[in-house]
């Protein structure tokens, strides 16, 4: 079952690319078109929020990122902003990580970054700390990630109704039904103790003799360790603080991960964040090849 | 790879750059000689010769710099999806410099330079396991100074061969599934004899990984979160056995110290046992193909 579920979050995911890769090759095309119409028109066709929600007004006052003023104008407007932001850009990663290498957090600060990467269409979040404090004080950091989409997404939050995951096992159901967000607290914990975990499941299946030892491939590994917490590997991390280290932060997932160092997860900005995109947009992986 | 910077290592700059905290391992990842070679529009396998120039030239650096241990990703298990000439290109690289360093006995011995090649050495041809094999056997008892080559590798794999090795410990009746820890497998990678690299360095730009060194670059565990797990680990596991000996009624406090205790002696000793038996098994792999 394991295997058919991580099967159609594959699929899920390549679709979610081919319709990425599809916006991005008829933007080309339409360069030459003139005007907000065909933005709109593409958006309205290919992404999932209702047309009439998406609108742009010539001369509007856009007002900035970081005022939690709740106004529905200006909600409206960063929201359909934000949006744009996305669609602009070549590539989106499906997972971003937010880890932070800081000794002081700032549960309002990482809220935002959230909400502004779901705003720009990302649809896996993941927060990190060293020492699994986010973790501990999840239900703060939850409440918080839902205030600030109040404030800076306004009242109407359906486009962005997400799933903040709590610890301990996922249920495999969260990723094939559920098509919104998702925020994910992660921990140490779930790094090499996770691995270490299913290292012990593989060799007791080898001492009641289910196995051989000469069966263990990294997909049997990579499956199993998916089984209990299908997290996705994160295409991008964001890092947060002086240090330059990944702190333990998921080893199995982060390897064709983009990190991107920014130096305090303090009042950072949202163009800030749109720089990180920005950069792993522009980056070519070559796989190998 | 190329740089102006061939007069920038000065000995005045080594004695300063002493001067202060010093890397004792430091992992390089050799990236972006094919652009290089573009860029100077030169043939690929120039662009990789110059790059393996520059790498001997980077070691008589960290040499320079008494950095005792360097770590290179020479050749990752993805990029046997090249081409099939820029792949025999490599190999037959590799196998040229490995030739090159097997005439070099007497200044690796004078220099103390133990070398290891880490990777699935199972998926190259024969002749270069062989050449390796040489090598590694060769400088095995050198200790001044390790140079850690990663060929045919990816730290995907090497997890799993971790797990592998201690599933064949299991196997064998050497260890028990329960004593796999977060400290055991990390003495089951095939860097086992280096401590975790304290910096890495990637040529070119690019701000990834690429499936390198994921676990030892990964945060590790305190030696006192380790021995507090390892603790909960062999309690959990006496509990279960007490509880299964005295038929469900719980055990004084005495005999489940004692059981610990006893329990604890043992484990260690069988982890001890099946690391013995793993090295020897390594040890095996190399004097076999010599």
């Amino acid at each position: 079952m394991a295997l058919l579920y991580g099967l159609i979050w594959r699929l899920l995911l390549a679709l979610v690319r081919i319709k990425r890769a599809t916006v991005s090759w008829l933007r080309v095309r339409l360069r030459t078109w003139k005007g907000r119409f065909w933005q709109r028109t593409m958006a309205a066709l290919l992404l999932p929020v209702p047309a009439s929600e998406f609108k742009q007004k010539a001369g509007a006052n856009q007002s900035s990122d970081g005022d939690g003023d709740g106004d529905g104008k200006g909600a409206g407007s960063r929201r359909s902003r934000w949006l744009s932001d996305g669609i602009s850009l070549e590539k989106l990663p499906v997972h971003i990580g937010l880890v932070v290498a800081e000794e002081e957090l700032s549960y309002t600060d990482i809220a935002n970054m959230v909400v502004w990467c779901m705003a720009v269409g990302v649809s896996y979040v993941s927060v990190y700390d060293h020492h699994g404090i986010f973790q501990k004080n999840n239900s703060w950091l939850q409440e918080e990630i839902v205030r600030q989409q109040h404030n800076l997404l306004g009242g109407d939050d359906s486009t962005f109704n997400m799933e903040l995951l709590k610890n301990g096992t996922d249920k495999p159901q969260h990723f094939v039904v559920s098509c919104r967000p998702i925020v994910k607290v992660l921990s140490p914990e779930d790094g090499k103790h996770s691995i270490v975990q299913a290292a012990r499941k593989l060799c007791h299946s080898v001492e009641k003799k289910e196995w051989s030892s000469k069966d263990i491939s990294v997909s049997m590994l990579d499956v199993l360790l998916r089984e209990s917490k299908n997290i996705p590997d994160p295409e991008l991390v964001v890092k947060f603080g002086p240090v330059n280290s990944t702190l333990g932060f998921l080893p199995w997932h982060i390897r064709l991960t983009e990190f991107v160092s920014l130096p305090s997860h303090k009042n950072v900005s949202y163009e800030d964040l749109f720089g990180s995109l920005q950069h792993y947009s522009a980056c070519h992986q070559r796989l190998g090849q | 790879p190329q740089c102006s910077a061939n007069h920038c290592f000065s000995p005045e700059l080594g004695w300063q750059l002493t001067a202060g905290p010093m890397p004792k391992h430091v992992a390089f990842i050799m990236d972006g000689n094919r652009r290089f070679a573009r860029k100077k529009k030169l043939e690929r396998h120039d662009g990789h010769m110059q790059g393996f120039n520059k790498l001997a030239e980077t070691l008589r650096w960290c040499k320079h710099l008494n950095i005792p241990e360097v770590t290179v990703y020479a050749f990752s298990i993805e990029n046997f999806k090249r081409s099939k000439e820029e792949v025999d290109g490599l190999l037959d690289l590799a196998r040229q410099k490995f030739e090159r360093l097997l005439e070099e006995q007497e200044n690796l011995e004078k220099h103390g330079v133990c070398i290891r090649v880490l990777g699935d050495l199972n998926m190259l041809p024969l002749d270069l396991q062989q050449v390796i094999a040489k090598a590694v056997v060769m400088t095995k008892n050198h200790n001044k100074c390790f140079l850690n080559v990663c060929f045919a590798y990816t730290s995907r794999y090497e997890i799993t061969n971790a797990v592998r090795e201690m599933a064949w410990g299991v196997e064998q009746g050497l260890i028990k599934a329960s004593d796999v820890s977060e400290a055991l497998l990390s003495e089951c990678l095939y860097s086992s004899n280096s401590p975790n690299p304290d910096l890495l360095i990637r040529t070119s730009g690019e701000v990834r990984l690429s499936d390198f060194l994921l676990w030892q670059k990964a945060r590790e565990l305190h030696r006192e979160e380790q021995a507090l797990q390892q603790l909960e680990a062999d309690c959990a596991c006496i509990a279960e056995h007490l509880q299964h000996q005295g038929n469900g009624k719980p055990a004084d406090a005495q005999r489940r110290q004692e059981a610990l205790q006893h329990y604890t002696v043992a484990r260690e000793e069988r982890v001890q046992d099946f690391l013995q038996a793993l090295k020897h098994k390594r040890d095996t792999f190399f004097t076999n193909l010599c």
